[in-house]
């Protein structure tokens, strides 16, 4: 006997097989990821003078292990305003997404909806032609939004992907549900934030990453519409990090002190990566929890 | 019954409908505002692909050229290369990515260690973090020719070492593998959603009908998500002339450029960076037209097999 | 009940607009407060000293300064820190007319900003900045700037030039027992013995004659500058020949094809670092130090300023570079590569100019010149962040607290507008470049030393070869691939081969590039 969700299953020979071959197939894929993860990480702790190959890199042991990449970035004097800045971003930007993405996801998934198509060929046309950076550069400026943390979040407020992703999955829900509701008289918008929202916490929770994680690693744009030092956030800290030697010059002072500039630039990763990975075991609970069809049967 | 008044009696039902659901149009008031400013109003100013964009004159006042900034992508000397390579890669990773990732997920959904899953599901999300920048770093660490993790052990081996990343055959899937690593995980985010809305007591039924785990995996599993995918795959067929930009302006290198340089790579350096803002706005209109015809078209077939459409 | 919903949507409408104007509010109140007659606002975009620190901070004092002194309000904005990036913002903010008023910008796009109209001329500022024009705008910088008649630009000296040099392991030449290479046979000689001869003794074939990596720019094209010395033996450094007898492009002299087939044997032979194709800088640079190849070009301070070498000293105490000529060719050319006068360009907007800015623009880039301001720009505070020592040149040495010292990375945010005020003088260079000792072998080093020693070797003059007109995008890519096709054997590098590609790439527009190339050159004098 094994169990499986919670379900205690009796397996036969060929379903042993089977969640063999399961776990042989994840293993596999963990040491595809995991290695040159590893790699990264013992680099982002290599000490300066380090010599050896790379494969000697990855052996390094944690008391050979250098904090300097660290302790630089974290001494990097903008650092904490452009980690403010990036907090900003991405709460304003989640916000307003989900805010816009939503309604509109769900009004595009009533069926009986007149004129549904057209609101969807509406909002398929700009997802195919993506028309380039100038031309929405051109509405951004003209708004006034340079210099302000909305030209980062706005102008990808409603990503077409996400909405069309959280239609399919309004779609799923039973109309029982929400006919049930209306005839006890209740509103669109009641049915819309007591019934499908409470219902649809696994999508939301990942349109709200997927969106979350655009927003916390947009780098173009922040370079684009911020002209002010201090509304940096952090992708671009990062960048001038990443590309520091990119330049012609070469500095004759290292901003680094101790830390080679691979260190840095693979502590800066991490560094960076840490709130959205922290995250995640968050999102994850609503993933095994809300299983959705069954919480509306049951 | 004349045409007449069936035509008025479907107008009244129509207006019928359209009252009962004024709720609905409420709530996509300030979504279509949305539309229109950020997604329509760019679209407008796409007219500079028909322009001799000046800055000094506006969108409005430059002045009209007719097809000539599409011409010119056309008759580019690279013109047939960039296309070809494109298409490789958009429908490499389709092919490649989007499978894996589905696979990843079912596999992280069927597996009997929850534990074990979790770990492998974290793992897989987190190189979707790394920038390409770090990527490329990572390749060379792993692919070198000359001090190369695969390369020693090819050497250790006896063979000969491999210069994969200036190699114009080993190159391609050094382009395509990298993204399935980096995106797998990310990219199975949205079909272990799509899983967790499997109705629990169909494996019950399955399981007291003595099913075996793979024909559990084959009737159920994989059919529940069948929507997302066509989704996913429709969707991705509409920016079929997205290659990946980012990866490959990282990637890429001279001498392997006539197998890796794509569309959007050429606009950037012959557009964008040539202030030539016109052709690289119409590159974006025939990507689109592109994208378009192609969604059309797969949407249909997909509506003769699946109940799932985009439009 | 329907009520209540539209009561709903309409109050969110509401607060959703409302939140519209709270996030652009940054933008409209400062649009209204330059048309008082308050201080003059001046947008600069500048390229940052030390990319990867940050900028300077909001309350920085200086811009009090230049604020009570020069009656400036200056708002500052570091440009991204790589070239392309650079190209793109200030190409879209173009687009946009929506330029600052004073920006750093690289040839290229400011080439086709002047062709838009969107830089004005700056001909009238010279005269309002006397100092600054006397130790930055020299009639070379004028030249460079100077378009149809007019100067669209503040060309302000860049990298000194000839500061690159060939250098050698002189350890593994000792260890070896072998001369220094002269000639390209012998060059090809010591390559193999680094190559094939386990020169750092660690007894496994780990290392190589000859490390590069690709560095190309306009006036370094085909191979780039790491690979110049080798072209330069064949009479063929840069992408164009400068002197008058022979101007034109390289490329299509046929002694490139010389210069070609002794890099392929290089290639060939596996004595060149094959990583050499996928070399990033850092790369390249974390290389040296991890000793993979015993034959180099690299810049002085990358090389021997004390934190670039100091890991090169730890790994190596033992180890020594020595900078050498670069190899003799079969005719007895000799060259290191190309040089230019390097300068980095600051525009003034039309914008700017139509708002009548150009006085104050003139007004602050004289005080920057000026004592106070090149000392604070390009140091910081005295006696916070540096002090001057016997010769009154600017040492971190003898500060109260030595954590601020201008070298250091808390006081480099002090300093990131330092290269506006440098001008390459005596003071700057004895400043940037002192002479130290090695923390752990000893030595005695400076990079100003190693750049007087590497600008007496024999050089290419290319002057103005980096104001010619850059090759179309599609031209430029047919020219780097094919060279290097031929090298990595893709295509068969034989004299027949090579003429058909010559031709194509006349074809494609190489002859139409050339001659275009010579006629500027003829025009701005820059042939010699």
């Amino acid at each position: 006997m094994k169990r499986i969700r919670g379900m205690a299953v009796r397996l036969n020979p060929a379903d042993r097989v089977f969640y063999g071959l399961v776990d042989f197939f994840l293993a596999v894929i963990l040491v595809i990821v995991a290695v040159p993860l590893w790699s990264t990480i013992t680099l982002s702790f290599r000490p300066n003078h380090f010599i050896g190959s790379n494969l000697e890199g990855m052996f390094l042991m944690p008391w050979q292990w250098s904090t300097a990449a660290y302790k630089a970035l974290l001494g990097n004097t903008g650092f904490i305003s452009a980690f403010s800045n990036s907090v900003k971003i991405l709460v304003f930007g989640v916000a307003s997404s989900l805010f816009l993405t939503i309604p509109l996801a769900y009004v595009l998934s009533i069926k009986t909806l007149p004129g549904r198509k057209y609101l969807n060929v509406f909002i398929l046309i700009p997802y195919l032609f993506n028309i380039g950076l100038i031309p929405t550069y051109l509405v951004v400026t003209k708004l006034g939004l340079t210099n302000s943390l909305a030209a980062i979040f706005l102008p990808g407020a409603i990503s077409t992907y996400n909405c069309l992703i959280m239609r399919g999955f309004f779609e799923g829900i039973p109309d029982e549900l929400k006919e049930s509701a209306r005839i006890d008289g209740a509103s669109e918008l009641y049915v819309l934030l007591r019934i499908i929202l409470p219902l649809s916490k696994p999508i939301i929770m990942t349109i709200g990453l997927y969106y979350g994680v655009t927003f916390w690693n947009d780098f173009f744009h922040a370079m684009l519409y911020l002209n002010v030092n201090h509304l940096q956030p952090l992708p671009i800290l990062l960048r001038n990090i990443l590309m520091a030697s990119g330049m012609n010059e070469y500095v004759e002072s290292s901003a680094f002190g101790e830390a080679s500039i691979q260190a840095i630039k693979a502590a800066s990763i991490f560094m960076s990566a840490i709130p959205m990975i922290a995250a995640y075991p968050f999102i994850q609970k609503y993933f095994t929890r809300g299983t959705l069809l069954g919480s509306v049967k049951g | 019954m004349d045409m007449k008044s069936t035509v008025k009696r479907s107008k009244q039902k129509l207006m019928g409908d359209i009252k009962r659901h004024r709720a609905f149009y409420a709530l996509l008031i300030l979504p279509i505002c949305y539309f229109i400013i950020f997604k329509y109003l760019p679209i407008w100013n796409g007219q500079i692909a028909f322009k001799d964009f000046m800055p000094l004159d506006g969108v409005l006042g430059s002045r009209w050229v007719g097809l000539a900034n599409f011409t010119d992508f056309f008759q580019s000397f690279y013109f047939t290369e960039l296309l070809r390579n494109t298409l490789f890669y958009s429908f490499m990773k389709l092919f490649v990515s989007v499978p894996l990732s589905i696979v990843l997920a079912v596999a992280l959904y069927e597996s009997a260690r929850p534990r074990f899953s979790k770990l492998v599901q974290t793992m897989t999300y987190l190189p979707h973090f790394l920038s390409w920048v770090i990527v490329y770093g990572i390749l060379l660490v792993l692919l070198a020719p000359g001090d190369g993790i695969v390369n020693d052990i090819i050497k250790f081996l006896g063979g000969k070492p491999i210069d994969f990343l200036t190699d114009t055959k080993a190159f391609p899937w050094i382009v395509i593998l990298s993204d399935a690593w980096k995106e797998m995980g990310w990219g199975a985010i949205i079909f272990i959603a799509a899983l967790m809305g499997i109705d629990s007591s169909l494996f019950e039924a399955a399981s007291v009908e003595g099913a075996s785990a793979i024909q559990r995996v084959w009737y159920i599993t994989l059919p529940s998500i069948r929507p997302v995918i066509f989704m996913v795959v429709l969707l991705r067929l509409g920016t079929i002339l997205d290659a990946g930009f980012n990866q490959m302006f990282m990637l890429y290198s001279i001498p392997v450029f006539s197998v890796a340089d794509i569309i959007d790579t050429w606009v950037y350096r012959q557009g964008l960076l040539e202030f030539r803002f016109g052709l690289a706005t119409a590159v974006g209109l025939f990507k689109g037209a592109i994208g378009m015809l192609l969604l059309v078209f797969a949407n249909k077939l997909v509506r003769r097999i699946s109940d799932t459409s985009i439009i | 009940m329907k009520a209540a919903v539209l009561k709903k949507i309409a109050l969110i409408l509401a607060l959703a607009l409302m939140a519209v104007p709270v996030f652009a509010a940054g933008q409209a109140d400062k649009s209204g407060s330059t048309q008082a007659a308050g201080p003059v606002s001046i947008e600069l975009w500048y390229g940052a000293a030390i990319t990867e620190a940050g900028p300077p901070p909001q309350d920085w004092a200086v811009l009090q300064l230049i604020k009570e002194k020069l009656n400036i309000d200056l708002k500052l904005s570091a440009l991204p820190s790589n070239e392309s990036d650079q190209d793109v913002k200030i190409n879209a903010a173009a687009a946009a007319n929506a330029l600052p008023d004073l920006f750093m910008v690289r040839r290229d796009p400011w080439l086709n900003l002047i062709r838009v109209g969107l830089v004005a001329p700056v001909d009238e500022l010279y005269a309002m900045m006397p100092t600054r024009s006397s130790v930055q705008y020299d009639a070379d910088s004028k030249v460079f700037t100077t378009i149809n008649g007019k100067s669209y630009g503040l060309a302000s000296p860049g990298s000194i030039a000839k500061n690159e040099g060939m250098l050698i392991r002189k350890d593994w030449l000792d260890k070896l027992g072998l001369k220094v290479p002269v000639t390209t046979d012998e060059y090809l000689a010591v390559m193999r013995a680094f190559t094939f001869n386990d020169p750092d003794g660690n007894g496994k074939a780990d290392t190589y004659g000859y490390g590069a990596f690709i560095e190309i720019n306009n006036f370094e094209e085909g191979l780039g500058r790491r690979m110049d010395p080798f072209m330069g033996a064949f009479g063929v450094a840069g992408t164009w020949n400068m002197t008058a007898a022979n101007a034109g492009l390289n490329v299509r002299n046929p002694a490139y094809y010389d210069a070609l087939a002794y890099v392929k044997q290089m290639m060939d032979e596996k004595i060149i670092d094959p990583n050499w194709l996928s070399y990033k800088k850092d790369d390249f640079r974390a290389a040296w130090k991890q000793g993979r190849f015993g034959i180099m070009r690299e810049q002085n301070a990358a090389f021997g300023a004390e934190s670039n070498y100091a890991p090169f000293d730890k790994n190596f105490p033992k180890g020594e570079w020595i900078v050498i000529d670069a190899p003799k060719g079969p005719k007895g050319h000799q060259s290191v590569g190309v040089y230019t006068q390097a300068f980095r360009i600051y525009a003034v907007s039309t914008k700017a100019a139509a708002a009548g800015k150009g006085p104050a623009i003139a007004r602050l880039l004289e005080w920057m010149s000026s004592d106070e301001g090149y000392y604070l720009l390009g140091w910081g505070q005295k006696g916070v962040n540096y002090a001057l020592d016997a010769n009154g040149v600017p040492t971190p040495n003898g500060l109260p607290d030595p954590e601020q010292a201008w070298t250091k990375p808390a006081a480099q945010v002090f300093t990131q507008l330092r290269n506006m005020v440098y001008y390459n003088g005596q003071i700057e260079l004895l400043s940037r470049y002192p002479t130290y000792t090695t923390a752990v072998s000893g030595k005695t080093m400076s990079a100003l030393t190693i750049m007087r020693d590497m600008q007496k070797r024999p050089w290419t003059a290319a002057i103005g070869s980096d104001a010619l007109p850059p090759p179309n995008a599609d031209l430029k890519r047919f020219y780097e691939q094919g060279v290097l096709e031929f090298l990595t054997g893709k295509r068969e590098l034989t004299k027949a081969n090579w003429t058909a590609w010559v031709q194509d790439f006349d074809r494609l527009g190489g002859k139409e590039w050339e001659s275009a190339g010579i006629a500027k050159a003829k025009e701005s004098g820059y042939l010699k």
